[in-house]
């Protein structure tokens, strides 16, 4: 089996000698190995060639590299099955069936919503983390997720469960729907406006919080506004209060004068706000990179020309599952400038094992962990959501990354028996375990490793001699998961 | 017959079967060739556990009634039609045909003379049955020693202290000695066993003065009992430092006074369990005694002889009561030499509790007013359709106290109370959240205070907010003082101490702790809560919904099988007692 990203391709990170910084404190070394450029392909910078659709070629061949980043980004990870169904299918059919699933998941989100309906914070970040690993249609989390950070509402400030509830709902039914509508729905949500600290907002005293972080944050961003743009865009939002949990509107608070929002002058309101804002070219452009971060690659910053293209198709109709549709087929997407390029979120990295040994674990001892790694669900740090990146790594989270990919695995404590590596590779046919190492090597790395990592890697799997198949294979998926590979997107 | 290959593949169960049926039943002794088993038990044993009646148990557990309970859960039937349980149930057939029996009757000649337990120092664990018939001792030895054989273990050992002794698994070792059935964990332990058998009385577990106080604490015709030497067991890290543990935490401090401290002091544990009737009793004895002017557990001790709990209040769907004997002026007035590393906690609490109490001292303005008597009540509640229902349901909770001077001190109470509810309301206000409502109605001849909160605009009453579970509530009826969760509990509790006070009611004399928890109200609260328990169970154990449902189902049917649990504790003349007895519903 092919299973090297780039065995035909010139700029396999493997003819890198990133061995050589294997001295370096690990998460250093993850950060570096995320970091490294090759020389960048002249292609890369080529617009034209960089959102074409990749068409599988003999020096980018489709195989067990690509289907598995194309799985990393677009979902938490895949299983052993739907790796081989994508290399079945081929790139542009699995995409399809990325963005559009053939079961509607619609019966299966309506029936968690049930379940949420009446748990707590801690219990809707147990479900969403449920919901993540059982999805028909991990893309539509995937990007929920990413909309969770970019409109960051922290259920500390909103304190209801049922508004965060709804929070994540509006920006789940827009994941991969209209930007515009997801804006229309935002600067009205309660959660959002509890957050914000913009729950009052009267004609005598506009409050400038929220059209500040609709500006600052989620459109157009830093120089892309001026102050009075955000006093007259406050204006617009007078009357809107959020009392008792619910949002209501009192006529007598709203300012009906004239308004000027970005040279646009009228007797603006939420609604107009939202779709000045959105004439914006920075709104798109910004919201391009922004994706360009989260699908391609948060190392390298783009160059403008690569962006502007994508950016000026999204500012027509503000599509996000086109523009997440234009990424995911695009050559850069399934070039070396985008492969193992960004640092997995403890979500990715967490639900990277769990999806891969297909089953479900306790998502209420998860959400703790993840919270102990940095990604406390429903909690974002700040208005300006999780950095990410090399943010997620330091001496501290990666022991604990250790800690709860050992917890998964070792089947006793909290996460009890539940993931078995042992049963998942004698499922597909391993029977050895020698056998076992290699096939979660596959699933885990698509065998990315070489050299010294790989040999060690399996050399591990042989002890202790004397301890069980399965407890070896314990230990042995507990040390895939603490290579470097495992720890990047 | 059944092949060898079926009989290989079953070792598993047949383990499992053998380890079943020397652990659970027994029958009266019919011999008198031997010793009592413990006599081959050696002194230092630091645990022993004799089942000297098992038919009474075996009666119980196994009975018609029993058998009809257990069967008729969907739980067991489920069970049963897993292929393992076939496989069980296969194994059980051909252990029946072997001995010509069923398997009742089997266990009970088997083990019919009693079941002896010990764990000695240097990890030894014996086990002594004895059988009523030898043949069929024999019998089934040779079986499972024959299947220990296929499995490449089982074998024959080299002859100790002149007895043939033979292994299962290469590890432990046993013997049989006329209709007795010995086994050590080792063929050292073995050896230990068959020694004592030539040496004098006093070299057993019987001589041991602390066993015989034991055994006769215990009820020396008890079905069971059980003895641990604490002034060994207190050399085991995990259990002194649990001795030590509750030390620490007031609340618990509290609520466990009197009991740690006494097993602190004893040097045996003796247990005696009987059964009568439809339940099971367990009794526990300890030779220390939490008292005297220095024990830190004075204020848990009945001071002149008929005092004690009162009896625990009985209210409609009661799910537990607690009564204790406690004195909180003492206790608290201690505070600093019990908690000696909590005091700036104690110190804020109590600047707090003079806010509530309008600068009076707590330990000698407030806490001094309470007698002794403490009594706390949980009951499922019943919910006002013209309010709602929460769609969580909790259980309402209230404490109760006995005032000195109820005149003088009921107004302060009440006072400090609806201090608490202004706060409770004013923090609530400052986050935009709905406050308590404030009302006085009557109950009985005894008016009282209530706060709740206003249902008035929540459209959809079937699923209220879990506040909506909260009615705080203060009463006062005659020398009482309830606060209360809930008004209907406070309403409940107000009648019941009405019947109380209008009936005769004598303290428990001796006793210093009292609880009662009603199995089948707490499966019915269970039950109410039945899809929020699923949900919970869903995430934090990762399952599906069906696999939660059977968990918690089978956690329903298994407390409806029981119907009370009654514990207590006490001093007694020179020992510490406790009695716990269980009720089942069958």
């Amino acid at each position: 089996m092919d299973s090297c990203f780039r065995r035909n391709d010139k700029y396999c990170f493997r003819n890198r000698n990133y061995m050589s910084s294997a001295i370096l404190q690990k998460p250093l070394r993850i950060i570096v190995m995320a970091q490294q450029t090759s020389k960048r392909p002249v292609k890369a910078t080529d617009p034209a060639w960089a959102w074409a659709a990749y068409k599988p070629s003999d020096s980018a061949p489709w195989n067990l590299a690509r289907a598995g980043h194309l799985y990393r980004r677009a979902g938490f990870g895949a299983n052993w099955g739907e790796l081989q169904q994508a290399l079945s299918d081929g790139p542009q059919r699995t995409i399809d069936k990325l963005l559009k699933p053939k079961i509607d998941p619609a019966s299966f989100n309506r029936e968690l919503d049930q379940y949420e309906s009446s748990a707590s914070v801690d219990g809707l970040r147990a479900w969403w983390l449920r919901r993540m690993i059982q999805t028909p249609h991990p893309l539509l989390e995937k990007m929920t997720l990413f909309w969770h950070s970019h409109f960051a509402a922290d259920a500390a400030k909103v304190k209801s469960a049922r508004l965060m509830q709804q929070n994540v709902q509006l920006l789940r039914s827009q994941a991969l729907g209209s930007l515009r509508t997801m804006l229309e729905g935002i600067w009205c949500d309660p959660a959002m406006l509890l957050s914000a600290a913009a729950d009052t907002n009267r004609k005598a005293r506009p409050n400038e919080n929220f059209a500040k972080s609709l500006f600052e944050v989620f459109t157009v961003g830093p120089g892309g506004y001026t102050e009075r743009d955000v006093r007259e865009a406050s204006r617009a939002f007078t009357g809107w209060f959020v009392l008792r949990s619910r949002l209501r509107y009192i006529e007598r608070e709203h300012d009906d004068g004239a308004k000027q929002i970005f040279g646009r002058q009228g007797k603006f309101k939420g609604d107009d706000v939202v779709r000045v804002v959105l004439e914006q070219p920075a709104t798109a452009q910004r919201l391009v990179r922004k994706l360009y971060r989260f699908f391609i690659s948060e190392t390298e910053e783009p160059d403008a020309r690569v962006l502007a293209a994508p950016a000026e198709s999204f500012a027509k109709d503000y599509d996000i599952p086109k523009l997440v549709g234009t990424v995911l087929r695009s050559n850069l997407f399934f070039s070396p400038a985008a492969y193992r390029r960004r640092i997995k979120s403890p979500v990715e990295f967490s639900l990277g094992i769990i999806k891969g040994l297909e089953e479900t674990v306790s998502t209420t001892q998860l959400a703790k962990d993840l919270s102990k790694l940095g990604q406390n669900l429903y909690h974002p740090p700040t208005i300006h959501g999780w950095s990410g990146g090399r943010h997620w790594l330091n001496s501290s989270t990666m022991a604990a990354r250790s800690n709860l990919a050992l917890a998964l695995l070792q089947g006793s404590g909290p996460y009890g028996a539940k993931l078995n590596p042992w049963l998942i590779t004698q499922k597909y046919g391993a029977s050895t375990v020698e056998s076992a190492a290699r096939f979660l090597v596959e699933l885990f790395l698509q065998a990315d490793p070489e050299g010294v990592v790989y040999r060690t890697l399996l050399k591990s799997a042989q002890s202790p001699a004397d301890a069980k198949p399965q407890d070896r294979l314990r230990r042995f998926a507990h040390s895939v998961t603490t290579v470097a590979e495992f720890n990047l997107a | 017959m059944l092949c060898n290959r079926k009989v290989h593949r079953s070792v598993a169960f047949e383990r499992f079967v053998l380890v079943a049926l020397l652990a659970v039943f027994g029958f009266e002794r019919t011999f008198a060739a031997l010793p009592p088993a413990a006599e081959w038990i050696p002194k230092n044993a630091v645990i022993s556990l004799e089942v000297s009646n098992p038919k009474a148990l075996l009666d119980m557990l196994t009975g018609k009634e029993a058998t009809a309970a257990v069967t008729a859960l969907p739980a067991y039937k489920s069970l049963m039609s897993s292929a393992q349980s076939q496989e069980l149930l296969t194994m059980i057939g051909f252990i029946e045909g072997t001995l010509g029996t069923d398997w009742r009757t089997g266990l009970a000649k088997l083990t019919g003379g009693g079941i002896t337990i010990a764990i000695c120092p240097e990890e030894i664990f014996l086990l002594i049955i004895d059988a009523e018939d030898e043949v069929m001792l024999g019998s089934i030895h040779e079986l499972f020693l024959n299947i220990a054989r296929n499995d490449g273990r089982g074998e024959e050992l080299a002859s100790i202290e002149g007895v043939t002794a033979w292994t299962f698994n290469g590890k432990e070792a046993h013997t049989i000695i006329g209709k007795r059935f010995v086994l050590a964990s080792s063929a050292e332990g073995l050896k230990k066993v068959l020694d004592l058998r030539d040496k004098g009385v006093g070299e057993n577990l019987t001589s041991k003065a602390s066993y015989q106080a034991a055994r006769q604490a215990a009820g020396p015709d008890s079905a069971a009992t059980a003895f641990a030497d604490l002034s060994l067991l207190k050399y085991v890290p995990e259990f002194s430092a649990l001795l030590e543990e509750s030390g620490g935490n007031p609340l618990s401090a509290l609520a466990f006074a009197g009991i740690v401290e006494a097993l602190r002091e004893s040097s045996w544990l003796g247990l005696g369990l009987d059964v009568e009737q439809s339940s099971l009793v367990l009794r526990a004895s300890v030779d220390g005694k939490a008292g005297g002017s220095s024990s830190s557990a004075g204020f848990a001790l009945p001071k002149k002889a008929g005092q004690g709990v009162l009896p625990n209040l009985s209210v409609p769907r009661r799910l537990a009561a607690i009564s204790l004997h406690r004195d909180l002026h003492e206790f608290y007035a201690a505070k600093d030499d019990l908690f000696p590393e909590r005091t700036s906690g104690l110190i804020f609490f109590e600047n707090m509790m003079g806010i509530f109490f309008s600068g009076r001292d707590l330990t000698s303005e407030v806490l001094s007013q309470a007698k002794p008597e403490i009594r706390l009540v949980l009951a499922e509640q019943e919910y006002d359709a013209a309010i709602g229902t929460p769609q969580v349901k909790l259980p309402a909770f209230a404490i109760i106290f006995c005032l000195k001077d109820a005149e003088e001190f009921d107004i302060v109470a009440e006072e400090a109370w609806q201090k608490a509810v202004g706060l409770i309301n004013f923090t609530r206000g400052q986050q935009a959240m709905p406050g308590l409502i404030i009302d006085r109605p009557t109950q009985g001849e005894t008016r009282f205070t209530v706060a709740y909160f206003s249902a008035v605009d929540v459209e959809d009453k079937s699923k209220l907010e879990q506040r909506f579970n909260f009615r705080p509530s203060v009463a006062m009826p005659g020398d009482y003082l309830i606060f209360s969760s809930s008004d209907g509990l406070a309403r409940d509790l107000v009648d019941a101490l009405d019947r109380e006070m209008k009936s005769s009611h004598e303290a428990l004399a001796g006793t210093h702790s009292a609880l009662e928890i009603d199995a089948e109200q707490v499966a019915s609260i269970l039950e109410a809560n039945r899809m929020t328990l699923v949900r919970g169970n869903m995430v934090k154990k990762g399952r599906t919904q069906a696999e939660s449902e059977a968990g918690i189902d089978l956690m329903i049917t298994l407390i409806k099988l029981a119907k009370q649990l009654k514990l207590s504790a006490g001093t007694g003349k020179d020992l510490t007692q406790a009695k716990l007895e269980l009720s089942l519903n069958f």
